[in-house]
């Protein structure tokens, strides 16, 4: 069992960074809109450069 | 290409071979107007042609457009430094930000549109709209483009912007909402972890070595101290709180019990740990915290889609007006921002547009439609020399106003105030919930410390940990969770149906009220006019030729029952009859146009009622149709009620709920509707101020009172009282006063809430009834001392599911 010891310091790593990115994409305002950014990227902007 | 031609644009149905046609990029379009061409133009110039392959067709003309300079003159009050401070943001030298809300927006192709129509204009630098708000944070160069340039911009496409007052609590919600987001992730992803941690020590513990077992549980524990700390901090804040206002209120607050279970138990864990026996309890908590939490932010987000008092007042008028320079001498007018309005000035206002002053009629004679601050559904004839509402609406003239009152000091405003008195009067609510916490709190703690004084007694040494398991078996989790979950499922599937819960205890109170009182119009009836019936008089005129006559008359008319004949003839089908001249308004009283007349039997110059039929009492009016040579037509017009009203009113009776009709509409339209709806107390021609003190009488009586409502004169009512619902469509002060919010505008859905409120009753019931029995066996065995904390622990767990999957039951709406 001493692989635990190795590896649940691992998973805490981990789940630092996932707290740390948790943070970041709130405050950066990633779940303001839920529905916009899956509307947009249909809606792409390859406006027709008229050809 | 032969079949049906539609306007390349709107997509509206062209009769014939359009003379608009314009040839873009190599394609001949046609269009239905010269608005739809003006946009159509636009958007290929600007190589945003795609939007044409993505849109939902509008099928409804834009307005007429106007030149070009007309508009942006009027919208160059915006750029007065008064209303650019309350609308803009300076975020560095020259660079502005605003907030505009859009309007018109019906798909994903519009927003795309606006948003990259706008990022092309010179000056703007960055440019993010937000799809469920339909709000667009521009950023722009003050230097290059003017915030007045951006709102015209808009409206050259076909939609409509408004500015958002970015006020603090704008960025003080989104805050809040922020943090509960974060509160609410971090205590996810503890029960995960802690979950994943003890995972083998509960599948297969006898193959670990107790090492291994002490080192698994001070991971989560370590894991679990960031969400006692952090995500949970709200309920011990607020049981804190709660606790320091018990001698004031003797109520204990939900909060409390959820505090004290989340405290014990991880206080006990945390000893338990450090002697390397018994339960830990760490996955209960973090599960519970991350549940717990997951409510409130639906909650929260509930709570701030709805308005202040103050941002509705704010929204209920126009920013801008329209001032003579010097009436009567000078007719000529300039835009200003309504602030900057006072006494003595005199303002012109054209119809369709709100009166933003209280003040005097001084030109033209005019129909005015009063119904949000009265309850009238017709318009109403106002004189030269009679007195205007602010928040009221020109329907037919250009108007001259001289003001008397402005800002806080319209009446207006005065109902505005009458609603925070109607707040603050609001009977104090103890809810079920909170009454049951405090008994049982109050008991389990005498419980605790009988048992640990009674064992003191016995077996000293033993009397702690008998104490510790009497608190730990009764842990008040499923009792907590019993209410909340319930309500929060509950409010959820209402939430999909278009019912709107911004206050907890809506649902509770639905469940228990004795009388209803409802407003007329706009509530139980749309308050809008409908054709009922054409009757034609002379043979050689057929429905169709009539109706094509008027819909061509009234073209450009704002008058309601005109828009509802025009509205009715395009439904019907029928294209309207181009008229050379402009049609006349005669004084409010009737259109004429090519010597054809509509408008009253009066106006007409014929005797009253052509034909009376009997009891039409709730009629919304009749209007005449005629040449020269006399009547032609009859056609009737009635007020509709919503949708499932009836069943609505059928289903209260059946549980034997008082109903109430209470109108600021005359006493015998409001008696003919009651009449329509079989019921029998109704109040007319009540005020704000009648309509409280009759909503006073009966909760003097010791009567739980539901109001629903719509407009200003309403919000007083459901302020006060014990549960209100305002109609959606109604006014922004109307629906910030109330505790629901109707979205769907049928009573179908209210019908459902009902039904849903006394099934979410029963339901607390069976939960609140199982957590005590549950406690009533548990606690007397631990008092004992004979509890093993191990089943103490899973006994728990058990209940708060049965309660959770219990509440789940809720999540669909009964049909």
């Amino acid at each position: 069992m001493t692989s635990l010891y190795l590896l649940i310091p691992i998973s805490f790593v981990f789940i630092v960074a996932l707290l740390f990115l948790l943070y970041w994409s709130i405050h950066a305002g990633q779940f303001d809109d839920l529905t916009g950014p899956a509307e947009s990227i249909l809606l792409d902007d390859d406006l027709s450069n008229k050809n | 290409m032969q079949e049906t031609l539609s306007c390349y644009h709107c997509r509206s149905d062209l009769e014939n071979q359009s003379s608009l046609q314009i040839c873009l990029d190599g394609v001949i379009y046609f269009f239905c107007c010269s608005g739809c061409l003006a946009i159509a133009k636009i958007i290929h110039d600007q190589g945003l042609e795609k939007y044409y392959e993505r849109q939902i067709p509008a099928e409804v003309k834009p307005p007429l457009a106007e030149s070009n300079d007309l508009i942006i003159n009027s919208l160059r009050a915006y750029d007065d430094p008064i209303l650019l401070r309350r609308f803009t943001q300076e975020i560095s030298e020259g660079i502005l930000e605003t907030v505009l809300t859009l309007e018109k927006i019906r798909c994903a192709a519009c927003v795309w549109l606006c948003e990259n129509y706008l990022k092309k204009i010179k000056g703007v630098h960055d440019v993010q709209i937000n799809y469920v708000t339909l709000r667009a944070n521009i950023r722009y160069d003050s230097k290059l483009v003017s915030l007045a340039e951006l709102l015209f911009a808009i409206q050259k496409i076909g939609y409509y912007a408004v500015p958002y007052e970015a006020s603090e609590n704008i960025q003080k919600s989104q805050y809040q909402r922020r943090i509960l987001l974060f509160r609410l992730g971090v205590a996810i992803l503890g029960m995960m972890q802690v979950m994943m941690y003890l995972w083998p020590i509960y599948s297969s513990s006898s193959d670990l070595e107790l090492e291994s077992i002490r080192f698994l549980h001070w991971t989560s524990w370590l894991l679990t101290l960031p969400v006692i700390l952090y995500s949970a901090q709200p309920f011990f804040s607020s049981a804190w709180d709660s606790l320091k206002a018990y001698r004031l209120n003797r109520s204990i607050g939900m909060d409390v019990p959820i505090a004290l279970a989340l405290g014990i138990s991880f206080i006990f864990g945390t000893i338990n740990l450090l002697l390397g026996e018994g339960e830990t309890y760490f996955d209960s908590i973090t599960m519970f915290v991350a549940f717990l939490l997951g409510a409130r932010y639906i909650e929260l987000i509930a709570r701030q889609s709805a308005q202040s008092g103050s941002e509705a007042l704010v929204n209920q008028l126009p920013v801008i007006c329209d001032r003579f320079l010097n009436y009567p001498t000078i007719k000529k007018i300039e835009s200003i921002p309504v602030l900057r309005c006072s006494v003595g000035d005199v303002l012109h206002i054209a119809p369709g547009q709100i009166i933003p002053v209280d003040g005097i009629l001084l030109e033209s004679q005019t129909s005015i439609n009063e119904a949000l601050l009265t309850g009238e559904a017709k318009p109403v004839l106002k004189k030269i020399g009679d007195y205007l509402y602010a928040g009221t609406y020109n329907i037919n003239q250009t108007i001259a106003v001289f003001v008397k009152e402005v800002g806080q000091n319209t009446r207006l405003a005065g109902i505005a105030k009458l609603l925070d008195i109607g707040l603050a009067s609001k009977p104090p609510l103890v809810g079920l919930s909170e009454k049951w916490a405090a008994r049982f709190i109050q008991l389990l703690l005498i419980a605790a410390i009988g048992s640990y004084v009674i064992w003191l007694w016995i077996d000293s040494q033993r009397a702690l940990m008998v104490m510790v398991g009497v608190l730990i078996a009764s842990c008040p989790c499923a009792l907590s969770i019993a209410i909340p979950t319930a309500i929060a499922s509950a409010q959820g599937a209402l939430a999909k149906v278009g019912l709107l819960i911004m206050k907890g205890h809506t649902l509770e109170t639905l469940s228990q009220i004795d009388v209803m009182m409802m407003d007329k119009t706009g509530t139980l009836t749309i308050g809008k006019p409908a054709v009922q019936e054409i009757k034609i008089y002379r043979n050689e005129f057929t429905v169709k030729k009539v109706l094509s006559i008027i819909a061509g008359m009234g073209q450009g008319q704002k008058h309601p029952i005109i828009q509802e004949l025009i509205k009715y003839s395009s439904m019907k089908k029928v294209t309207p009859t181009p008229f050379e001249q402009v049609t006349e308004n005669i004084q409010g009283s009737g259109l004429t146009n090519h010597g054809w007349m509509l408008g009253s039997a009066k106006f007409l110059g014929i005797e009253a009622p052509f034909d009376n039929s009997s009891k039409e009492n709730h009629l919304y009016g009749s209007v005449y149709f005629g040449d020269v040579k006399g009547v032609i037509a009859k056609i009737t017009l009635l007020d509709q009620p919503r949708p499932g009203v009836n069943d609505f009113l059928n289903f209260l009776r059946s549980k034997g709920i008082q109903l109430i009709i209470i109108s600021g509409d005359n006493t015998t339209t409001v008696q003919s509707w009651a009449d329509y709806f079989g019921i029998e107390n109704f109040y007319g021609s009540c005020s704000p101020e009648e309509k409280l003190q009759i909503l006073k009488q009966f909760q003097d009586m010791n009567k739980t009172v539901c109001a629903i409502g719509d407009g200003v004169n309403d919000a007083p009512l459901l302020a006060m009282a014990n549960v209100s619902i305002a109609i959606g469509e109604g006014a922004p002060l109307a629906i910030a006063g109330s505790d629901a919010v109707l979205l769907s505008g049928s009573f179908i859905t209210l019908l459902n809430t009902f039904k849903l409120a006394h099934k979410t009753r029963v339901i607390v019931q069976q939960n609140l009834i199982w957590a005590f029995t549950y406690n009533l066996i548990a606690v007397p065995v631990a008092m004992l001392g004979l509890i093993n904390p191990w089943i103490a622990g899973a006994g728990m767990a058990i209940s708060s599911l049965l309660v959770t999957l219990n509440s789940w039951r809720l999540r669909k709406v009964v049909d």
